[in-house]
């Protein structure tokens, strides 16, 4: 196999794992907002893999040209699909999810 | 001709070009059947969507009109932030170690477009979503959040992408 497709490969694998753990983050987190950023965010890399992957196999320019124009008309949507669920939720006035032990906080902050 | 009918008429040839460009890269060919098409529909649906393409009261062309050097590099730098932001979460799916707050600031971004793409940016960098963006005040969820400070929290989430976009649309 050339570079290229080794390259490819290493993209497709990326974009399963990613995939993968998006699907695992939307089961584990227990509130709208921390689904949406594994489900929305690792959704969008493993998408976004797949394209740089066929990016890297695609056979002449003009197809290669399509895809970037893909990719960023994709970057553009992506977050503003998981905007719009955002902004919903965040309008119905459901608190965040705050998770027993906190990381990364103040002694004071814990305190109370 | 009258200011408003000016702004009309140059808004209208943006988004016939913008449309033109899309259809040339899309289709790909020069033959003259798919150019004088091309160049039919572009005219039409400017037309009749420039009003929403470009808003009324973006009236000033560097409010629209981006600085293609700075846009193509900050292509890169957003994919580059795509990748780390997912890392980030992919460790914080399986240890669970976060800490969610929704912080609020404001940007000092003036143009509508600029604001869309640091709200989109937000997005796509690591751990925080948009979640309300209401005329240049921000509402995001931070899921890795260290800091109680409002100005702290602005400078950490948006404050490298705000300067970059700075340079795009000034």
């Amino acid at each position: 196999m050339a570079v290229r497709e080794w390259l490819a490969l290493v993209a497709f694998a990326s974009a399963i794992i990613f995939g993968t753990a998006g699907m695992i983050g939307m089961f584990r987190f227990p509130d709208p907002y921390a689904r949406m950023h594994a489900g929305g965010l690792l959704g969008t890399t493993a998408t976004f893999s797949v394209f740089i992957g066929s990016l890297l196999l695609a056979p002449d320019r003009a197809t290669a040209a399509r895809i970037v124009i893909i990719m960023i008309f994709f970057l553009i949507s992506a977050p503003t699909g998981s905007y719009i669920v955002g902004r919903f939720t965040w309008e119905t006035g459901l608190p965040v999810w705050k998770p027993k032990k906190r990381r990364n906080i103040t002694d004071k902050e814990q305190e109370k | 001709m009258n200011v408003e009918r000016r702004w009309h008429v140059v808004r209208f040839l943006l988004t016939s070009f913008f449309l033109y460009l899309v259809w040339l890269v899309f289709t790909a060919s020069l033959e003259p059947y798919s150019l004088i098409f091309g160049a039919i529909g572009s005219v039409g649906i400017g037309a009749l969507t420039h009003t929403v393409f470009i808003a009324e009261h973006q009236a000033n062309l560097r409010y629209i009109v981006p600085n293609p050097l700075h846009l193509v590099l900050y292509l890169f730098i957003i994919i580059a932030f795509l990748y780390q932001s997912s890392v980030m979460m992919l460790r914080a799916v399986f240890t669970g170690e976060v800490s969610p707050r929704i912080v609020h600031f404001r940007t000092r971004l003036r143009s509508d477009v600029a604001r869309m793409i640091l709200a989109n940016s937000i997005t796509i960098t690591p751990g925080t979503i948009t979640l309300d963006l209401n005329d240049d005040h921000l509402t995001v969820h931070w899921l890795f959040c260290d800091t109680n400070h409002a100005k702290a929290a602005g400078e950490r989430v948006k404050g490298r992408m705000e300067r970059f976009i700075g340079n795009i649309w000034p």
